[in-house]
């Protein structure tokens, strides 16, 4: 004790110099640290950290992006989407909570139900309560406050013209992506771009303050459809009404402007309706005019009647002699309902001549036939880009038997969709070219990259041919249309079962071109299986042609054959 | 002289910047307020204009036109013998 009283000076200054020492290297070595993690080493220090909190508190939120409005030619919207709210709840939160049977009540539900789908969720933390709700029936849920039970804004798809367009414009799925049809088919385009905002969140997981917009959400664009929805209606109803007189199990009708190549109206049976989807038929979702394909038989005679008219061998009043009514060809006889003794080319057409058909096709080959066939686009997908579109099938072979040439001047052996058959007569229609199809409306005045498929003459003669199969003489007086004149060719086709072509089942077809002066609209009509005796193309789909025309020349302002006649007694011309 | 204005000035600085925090905090605030309330405003047109447009295409539906036509209006097409075409200066018709 004394010794150190004595020598107080000269050790405690040592030992102060050297406790100060170590103080001043430790705090170099926190200093240094601090320096490592602030700035040298900034991945495992400070950015680590700043990592670490925002895993806990940073959420990123998806923005909605509204999706573009379909609308007809003129505007009609035939889809919109329209904000929701869907309820999503934390089950952690919610599993021992009193306020559950409030919720069931309130939201329709029996608390017995909600429990167990909640059970279901108890190690989730997250559940959907309920999808798509009116904002109104939203604010009655979220206002009754229960912690855990949160609403996500979203959009919910509708379709106002329900079940007349439905397969046409397809469907979405709950998450608004497009999954048929032109939803399906011009999706990015309508589609629109996800937003994405970061905030900042509480223990509870609720959001306390917005940090910031990363990604701005984009509306999708709106996509004008070449569709006339007054059209459509008509066509919708016209089928649907033959659709329950025939018994048909199917049916399908498409109508085109054969001069800008645009599809006006397409429609189907069965149908199914968009804005619900209890007791959802799948099959009833295809849109037969493109995804079905058949043997489109005698609608194919004048394409045969081209073939002849370009060989030069025929006029359309050439004789033909058809009798006895029948003829052999290999092993097999094809008739015609009776004997019609010695007719014009013309008048084959007109009565459908089996034996005067297969008489020019005899004479010319098949080969002038399916190229011509190859010719007006049969075989080739059209251009529209539709999901599910096919192009039928057109025979590619090396050896043809005597029966397979015949066969295919009169359409079998070879397959076609309802819109390769309207494409194909919009060519009579547009003055020998043809247009490329679009769903999409036209631009006035936009150049259309037409194809010269015939020469003008010849489609004019055909389109005479056709006007006369809808005569006194022809297999399709069903078809006129009262006050105009019109033209087409009726077909009926056996169907092919298991067994090859079944005797009592068939397709019946009209495909036709109106007006016949000012050609413009074509109509495809294909009745699959219709009931009865009326099983016809002149009896079961020729008056289904001919109340859609109807109704396209009074829409369109046709003007009435009558005043044709009078403009061209007074010298004024046909061009209107 | 100069040491005893220095920490004054930096006292003052410090102040101001501190309130200037307290301000841009507030503005940020009123701001993402106004902007809550605008996101709603939108949402709410929004959902007003596609409840319009619904109820637009509903009343003016082909099928609700056709049945006022017929059945309340008792109207029907007229026939072709009741059809008159009249004739533009320029001889145009459509």
């Amino acid at each position: 004790m004394n010794r150190s009283r004595v020598g107080v000076s000269k050790p405690a200054l040592w030992r102060l110099v050297f406790v100060a020492f170590c103080l001043f290297v430790l705090s170099g070595l926190l200093i240094s640290r601090l320096v490592v993690l602030q700035v040298i080493d900034r991945d495992r220090g400070v950015g680590f950290l700043q990592q670490q909190g925002a895993l806990r508190s940073v959420r990123t939120a998806e923005i909605p992006a509204y999706r573009g409005l379909v609308t007809d030619r003129r505007g009609q919207p035939l889809a919109v989407s329209t904000p929701v709210v869907s309820i999503w709840a934390n089950p952690q939160q919610l599993r021992d909570s009193a306020d559950v049977v409030q919720l069931a009540t309130t939201m329709g539900q029996t608390p017995e139900a909600l429990a167990e789908r909640i059970n279901l969720y108890s190690d989730k933390q997250f559940m959907y309560l309920a999808r798509h709700q009116t904002p109104n029936q939203a604010r009655a849920i979220l206002d009754l406050g229960i912690p855990g039970v949160r609403g996500e804004r979203e959009y919910r798809r509708f379709y106002p013209a329900g079940e007349v367009v439905s397969q046409l414009v397809g469907l979405t799925n709950v998450d608004g992506e497009g999954i048929a049809g032109v939803e399906l088919a011009y999706n990015e385009w309508l589609r629109g771009q996800t937003g994405k905002k970061r905030y900042l969140k509480d223990l509870h997981g609720d959001a306390i303050r917005n940090i910031g917009v990363i990604e701005q959400a984009r509306s999708g664009k709106s996509l004008a459809l070449s569709i006339d929805l007054r059209l459509q209606y008509l066509q919708h109803r016209v089928l649907q009404r033959a659709m329950v007189e025939t018994g048909a199990a199917a049916g399908a009708a498409v109508t085109l402007d054969a001069r800008t190549g645009e599809i006006l109206a397409m429609t189907n049976h069965p149908v199914f309706n968009p804005n619900s989807r209890e007791g959802f038929d799948y099959a009833a979702t295809r849109n037969r005019v493109v995804t079905d394909v058949f043997e489109p038989g005698s609608t194919m005679k004048p394409l045969t009647l081209v073939a002849a008219l370009e060989s030069g061998e025929y006029t359309i009043e050439s004789l033909i002699d058809t009798s006895p009514g029948r003829v052999r060809v290999g092993r097999k006889v094809l008739p015609d309902p009776r004997n019609y003794g010695e007719i014009s080319v013309s008048r084959v057409i007109e009565k459908s001549s089996q034996v005067g058909v297969t008489k020019m096709a005899q004479q010319m080959g098949h080969e002038p036939i399916l190229e011509v066939f190859q010719r007006f686009g049969l075989g080739e997908p059209s251009s529209i880009g539709f999901p599910g579109e096919r192009s039928g099938v057109l025979p590619n072979r090396q050896r043809w038997s005597d029966i397979e040439k015949v066969t295919l001047a009169f359409g079998y052996g070879l397959t076609a969709t309802p819109l390769q058959l309207a494409h194909a007569y919009a060519v009579f229609a547009n003055e020998g070219s043809q247009v490329p199809l679009t769903l999409l409306k036209r631009t006035d005045g936009e150049s259309l990259p037409t194809r010269q498929v015939i020469s003008p003459e010849i489609a004019g003669q055909v389109l005479e041919v056709l006007n006369r199969v809808t005569g006194s003489e022809g297999t399709a007086q069903k078809a006129r249309v009262e006050g105009f004149r019109v033209g087409g060719k009726t077909g009926t086709v056996h169907k092919v079962g298991d067994a090859g072509y079944l005797d009592d089942k068939y397709v019946a077809l009209f495909v036709g071109v109106a007006p016949i002066e000012d050609p413009r609209f074509v109509t495809a009509v294909v009745v699959d299986q219709p009931k009865g005796d009326n099983y016809g193309g002149g009896a079961a789909a020729a008056p289904i042609y001919s109340a859609i025309t109807d109704g396209v020349l009074r829409l369109h302002n046709a003007l009435p054959a009558e005043s044709h006649e009078a403009r061209q007694l007074v010298g004024l011309g046909g061009g209107a | 002289m100069t040491l005893r204005v220095l920490p004054a000035c930096l006292l003052a600085a410090a102040l101001c910047s501190a309130l200037a925090v307290v301000y841009s905090s507030h503005v940020v605030r009123e701001l993402y307020s106004k902007q809550q309330s605008v996101e709603y405003q939108q949402w709410a047109l929004q959902e007003d204009y596609s409840r319009l447009l619904l109820e637009h295409s509903t009343l003016a539906s082909p099928h609700r036109i056709i049945s006022i036509a017929q059945d309340d209006l008792a109207m029907q097409p007229p026939q072709l013998s009741v059809h008159r075409l009249v004739q533009f200066q320029g001889g145009q018709q459509r």
